[in-house]
């Protein structure tokens, strides 16, 4: 099937030629054929014409989590990528959050196999130790040469320094790519929210910012001893931006991401008690959401990250103290940053991030493979559990006023797209 | 009929001072009735109450049911050791299931924060905090006050210290939104690590010498430190503790006035406060218990005159 796209706005700052053109675009066997002010349709062509149709590279998204296998009534590998590809990503790369955890080349075989047939590819990180304990490292070497594209044991901060210490030494003559959790965990003892006025008032146990900033500062200093690549995922205080900015300025191999929804809330959401927004890490102070924009807006902060987090409705439908950490984040990244930040800067974060994981970046040139992600930047509209195509519902944005939605995504000769 | 501003009460932030002064009012007339020779009014004879504590407690489950029986409400108890809980189900399942057998109002005590708030919105009952983690103790924190009404007149411009346990206690934090809303001035005391970090964001003031506090103030209200709930030692020893923030009577004597001593209970006699000052004319400590059932009734009769 050939696709042609009518009147669609390029966003694109790696092309002066097309950067903000409107352009008509036709694809042909999952390839770029032509792109011209006007093309007229030829044959059997699905024609896509939408009032404010705007394209871009596909979407590129570092934090996503399904469930299977283990946990698959949170959600499927499928359903995830479906989800993946509706919400505007062809690439995503998948945390180890299943049961067992992946931590052999076995399991990352089957990650990828699962994910095959889809548009969304789905690049598997496996754990840094066997069954994520934090003992021993696991198959590093074979993991990544089965595809695994970084190491992580999901949301786990690394108690031991010296776990670090030689798995920053061990991966680099396979560049392999280490993540360390930015949480020191007997800081954060129990604490479930942000330390702040509104724990105080609320009684939750405090995560202080000192938690994160410990262990994101001691990273830093095993990085600078041993060399190596480090992935700090998901910070969120102001003085990570400021230790990692300072690294950066070293020279030191650190990248680091914020989730979306890091960036549109702060701890104030808390005060009913909804599980909703009981994330990790939490959400923070006002002054942190603001930092953070400004790290991404600096590029100290690397990329964003939906952070998607399903848990199904017996995991939050509970006491907030007994309620499972997460959001999903998928459906409503794009609407969610674009509220926030001007629509080149979104598109310029959501497409940014694959180099880091050794991934090629998509290109937007005729004769190149159609990766392209199609949307309507100014749309406003309250999200609801209606723009939820994921298997669980557990959305931070449930009733929050959103700009910005995607039409579908092209890839590997597919389309994918909720109109009919 | 004056009337609540809240169909349930599940912490004194969601109050107003108006609520505040009903509740003293209508406790003043009950605190009359349980000092008759027939302590019982017939008020609620058409309300079944159940009482379900999924954490333990005597005296506040005790006072609650006291002041139950004496507005003659059907009362039901459940406590968490006899319960399908620890079969699994959940929180909201266990309510409605009690709630089924055509239950008013739920007075529940519940270890997480937030419990009653979280319940307040998914069963249709009206619901009495007693007691949710480190949150609130709103029932705690009004006869507290209404201990000092009646023993200094009025809380407005009073200064009260609270000292010991702030960062577990939800004691202290109802007590301070309480004391904030009626015009009190509160400081807190103890060793900075019982201390929540952001704890002046609340409009209070820290102080760490207790001899200072107490110079300050005109009610101290002295916590128990609640070693149940210490998950690592947040001081050496006891020993230490007193030494620093336990309470004597040679220290009350040689103030310059006498301030009024408080304590919600149970006291560990020599921790916080010696048996002398325990037992002092400046302690209203078993003034404080009358009154819960006082104030406990007063509650629960605005609520349940919500629900007809």
């Amino acid at each position: 099937m050939n696709i042609l796209l009518k009147s669609a706005k390029i966003i694109d700052q790696n092309s002066e030629e097309l950067h903000l053109k409107t352009r008509d675009i036709l694809i042909k066997k999952g390839t770029i054929a032509k792109i011209a002010a006007k093309i007229e349709p030829e044959g059997k062509t699905r024609v896509i014409k939408h009032k404010n149709l705007h394209v871009s590279i596909g979407w590129f998204d570092s934090s996503v989590a399904f469930g299977e296998p283990g946990y698959e009534e949170r959600e499927t590998i499928a359903n995830g990528l479906h989800t993946a590809a509706l919400s505007g990503f062809t690439d995503i790369v998948l945390n180890p959050s299943t049961h067992p955890a992946p931590d052999s080349s076995s399991s990352i075989v089957f990650l990828k196999n699962a994910a095959a047939d889809q548009l969304t590819s789905l690049h598997p990180l496996g754990t840094l130790t066997v069954d994520a304990e934090g003992v021993d490292l696991a198959e590093l070497y074979d993991m990544k040469n089965a595809g695994a594209v970084g190491f992580f044991d999901f949301k786990k901060p690394m108690t031991n320094p010296n776990l670090l210490k030689i798995a920053l030494q061990y991966v680099q003559n396979f560049e392999g790519l280490v993540y360390s959790f930015p949480m020191d965990s007997r800081i954060a003892g129990k604490g479930i929210v942000n330390e702040g006025e509104v724990s105080t008032k609320l009684g939750l146990k405090g995560i202080p910012v000192l938690a994160e900033e410990l262990q994101v500062a001691r990273d830093l200093f095993i990085l600078e001893y041993t060399g190596g690549k480090l992935h700090i995922p998901t910070i969120s205080t102001a003085k990570s931006v400021k230790l990692i900015a300072e690294a950066k300025k070293k020279g030191l191999d650190v990248s680091c991401s914020v989730a979306v929804h890091n960036l549109s809330f702060t701890d104030d959401c808390l005060e009913g008690f909804d599980s909703a927004y009981k994330t990790l890490p939490p959400l923070r102070a006002k002054t942190d959401a603001k930092a953070l924009i400004k790290g991404l807006k600096d590029g100290v902060v690397d990329f964003v990250a939906s952070d998607h987090s399903p848990m199904n409705i017996e995991e939050k439908r509970v006491e907030f103290d007994n309620a499972s950490y997460g959001s999903i984040g998928l459906e409503s990244a794009f609407g969610g940053l674009n509220t926030l930040l001007d629509t080149e800067t979104t598109i310029g974060l959501l497409t940014k991030g694959r180099e880091r994981y050794g991934l090629e970046s998509p290109v937007l040139k005729e004769g190149e493979k159609a990766c392209l992600t199609l949307f309507d930047p100014e749309v406003n509209y309250i999200f609801e559990e209606g723009h939820i195509s994921s298997t669980s519902k557990n959305s931070m944005y449930m009733g929050s006023q959103l700009k910005g939605k995607v039409y579908g995504t092209i890839n590997k000769g597919l389309f994918v797209t909720e109109e009919a | 009929m004056a009337e609540l501003s809240v169909k349930h009460l599940l912490g004194i932030k969601y109050l107003n001072e108006k609520d505040i002064h009903l509740i003293f009012e209508t406790a003043d007339h009950f605190k009359e009735v349980i000092n008759r020779s027939i302590k019982k009014v017939p008020s609620l004879r058409d309300i079944t109450i159940a009482n379900i504590f999924f954490e333990n407690s005597t005296r506040t489950k005790l006072s609650f049911e006291l002041a139950e029986k004496r507005l003659s409400a059907d009362v039901i108890n459940f406590s968490a050791g006899q319960s399908s809980v620890k079969k699994g189900e959940t929180l909201i399942d266990t309510v409605n299931n009690i709630l089924s057998m055509k239950v008013d109002m739920v007075v529940m005590r519940h270890p997480n924060p937030g419990a009653g708030i979280f319940l307040s919105k998914h069963v249709n009952a009206s619901i009495v905090n007693a007691g949710d983690g480190a949150h609130e103790h709103p029932t705690q924190a009004l006869l507290d006050s209404y201990s000092i009404r009646e023993k200094l007149g009025d809380v407005a411009g009073k200064k009260v210290v609270i000292v010991g346990d702030i960062l577990h206690s939800r004691v202290a934090l109802s007590n301070i939104f309480a004391l904030k809303l009626q015009g009190a001035e509160v400081k807190v005391c103890g060793p900075k690590t019982l201390l929540p970090k952001h704890i002046e964001s609340l409009g209070v003031s820290v102080e760490t010498d207790l001899r200072k506090a107490l110079e300050w103030c005109d009610v101290a209200n002295m916590l128990r430190i609640q070693n149940e709930r210490l998950d690592i030692s947040y001081f050496p020893t006891t020993r230490e503790y007193t030494q620093q923030f336990g309470v004597n009577k040679k220290m009350l004597d040689s103030l310059d006035k006498e301030i009024v001593i408080m304590h919600p209970g149970p006291i560990n006699r020599g921790v916080e406060i010696t048996s002398d000052v325990a037992d002092s004319k400046q302690s209203i400590i078993l003034n404080q218990v009358e009154n819960g059932v006082a104030v406990r009734m007063a509650v629960i009769y605005l609520l349940a005159s919500k629900i007809k």
